[in-house]
């Protein structure tokens, strides 16, 4: 068979139409087995990063945030501890005031007591110093007076005498 | 003396009576076209499978390197809102790629056929209509053929339809181009190869003469560090032994092996790639400029 060629610019319908045909064709080849499948992957590594990066900034504010409670709770256990410490301070205060209140309360009473007592020792001592007294008296004016006086008036003259020597004591 | 003849695509079948088209020729173009279609079509499927997130092969990272490239391209020419055509330009840009270089294999480039060219840019062509309707309204875009003034409207309509028909012949006539003068090369080759061998082959005594000068000339550029003679020597001394293998029976074109790879390298690989950088890169422009952003 002889070869035919076409000439060199040749206006072919058939050709025209099957190059579109084929450049459709190509068209979804290429769409669907590269370019779709390319663009899948790369945005899923994008999208892959941004995971990576949206979880590493979650962990910054979880730490952020565990930061911000641990500093709190050091602030509230700063500031107990302080209360705490005023506290006993104050208790402190107020039990040495009320111990020293107590004690001095107790060392009045003592005191007072301790006046009473004495007086009272004085008084028994200026009674029994009396009946010392009268005692001697009586066998010293029985010794002067050398007669026996009826006891009531002896002891009504005892008693005058030593009054009158009381008040001058 | 110089025989040559540049045709366009072989014809491989007729079929008669087809309806609607009457005689429909199967040509070279389609052939080859198929074989492009299946060549990227492969290419396409071993590229995109296989595809992980992370601990990519080196493969993948070239397929993403490439869709990254063409992702940049559009969106550098286009800006972000025409993403969707980005499967387009890069189908026609590696159509167009593959389809310039198969040619250096010996196989019939379809892109040196007007009608691949034309049919592409007949596609775009609607889409450059398309967006212009859709941008100021089908009122507007008839409206458009009378600016300024309604007497230029005939010179409007065909500066509209060579919008196609410049993508498709200024891609056509650099394939073309590229094609006649590798066809002139080889003729122009053929006749010097005649000459120069017709001559050096008729005598044997001259044949062995040239190389041993050559051999001479050679030693000489070597021995003194002289470059000029080094090469010369060289020159001499291969077109010498060629001339005595001629001499001794075994005939071939000698000077087409290698020569024309020097030419091809701008006018088919360089060519080939810029023509088709430069369709998609008026596709993109054209359609930007069709939707009025």
């Amino acid at each position: 068979m002889e070869t035919i060629y076409q000439s060199l610019v040749a206006v072919n319908p058939v050709t025209l139409i099957a190059q579109i045909c084929n450049l459709f064709i190509q068209l979804f080849i290429f769409k669907k087995f590269f370019w779709d499948k390319i663009l899948a992957i790369l945005d899923q590594r994008r999208q892959a990063a941004d995971q990576e990066i949206s979880d590493a900034k979650a962990a910054h504010a979880e730490a952020d945030a565990m930061k911000a409670t641990y500093e709190q709770n050091m602030k509230q256990a700063q500031e107990k501890a302080d209360s705490i410490l005023a506290n006993a301070q104050k208790t402190a205060t107020l039990r040495s005031e009320e111990i020293i209140g107590q004690a001095q309360a107790a060392a009045a009473q003592i005191k007072s007591k301790a006046s009473a007592d004495i007086a009272l020792e004085k008084k028994k001592a200026i009674n029994d110093a009396k009946n010392e007294i009268s005692g001697l008296a009586m066998a010293i004016a029985g010794k002067v007076v050398e007669r026996e006086l009826n006891p009531a008036d002896q002891a009504g003259m005892i008693d005058r005498f030593i009054d009158e020597l009381g008040d001058n004591v | 003396m110089m025989d040559l003849s540049i045709n366009g695509a072989k014809v491989l079948a007729t079929i008669e009576n087809v309806p609607l088209f009457g005689t429909v020729q199967i040509t070279q173009t389609l052939a080859c076209s198929w074989l492009v279609l299946l060549i990227i079509s492969a290419l396409c499927i071993w590229l995109g499978s296989g595809l992980k997130v992370t601990g990519i092969s080196r493969k993948q990272a070239v397929a993403e390197m490439a869709a990254t490239s063409l992702l940049n391209f559009v969106r550098g020419n286009m800006g972000t809102n025409f993403d969707h055509y980005i499967p387009l330009v890069g189908t026609i840009f590696v159509t167009s790629v593959v389809s310039n270089l198969i040619s250096l294999l010996g196989i019939w480039s379809p892109t040196a056929d007007l009608m691949t060219e034309l049919a592409w840019a007949l596609v775009v062509f609607v889409l450059i209509t398309y967006h212009k309707i859709k941008a100021s309204g089908i009122g507007g875009y008839l409206k458009g053929f009378l600016d300024p003034i309604f007497v230029m409207a005939p010179i409007n309509v065909m500066s509209e339809c060579f919008t196609p028909i410049s993508m498709a012949c200024r891609h056509f006539g650099n394939i073309l181009s590229g094609t006649v003068i590798s066809a002139l090369i080889y003729a122009a080759l053929a006749v010097a190869n005649n000459a120069l061998f017709g001559f050096l082959g008729s005598s044997l005594i001259a044949a062995v003469i040239l190389a041993m000068v050559g051999a001479g000339v050679l030693f000489y550029g070597r021995k003194a560090k002289k470059k000029f003679f080094f090469v010369l020597g060289i020159i001499l001394a291969v077109l010498g032994v060629l001339a005595v293998l001629t001499n001794l029976g075994a005939t071939y074109p000698w000077l087409m092996v290698g020569i024309p790879a020097i030419p091809s390298l701008y006018f088919d690989w360089f060519g080939g790639c810029i023509q088709a950088f430069i369709f998609c890169t008026l596709t993109t422009l054209f359609i930007k400029q069709a939707a009025g952003e």
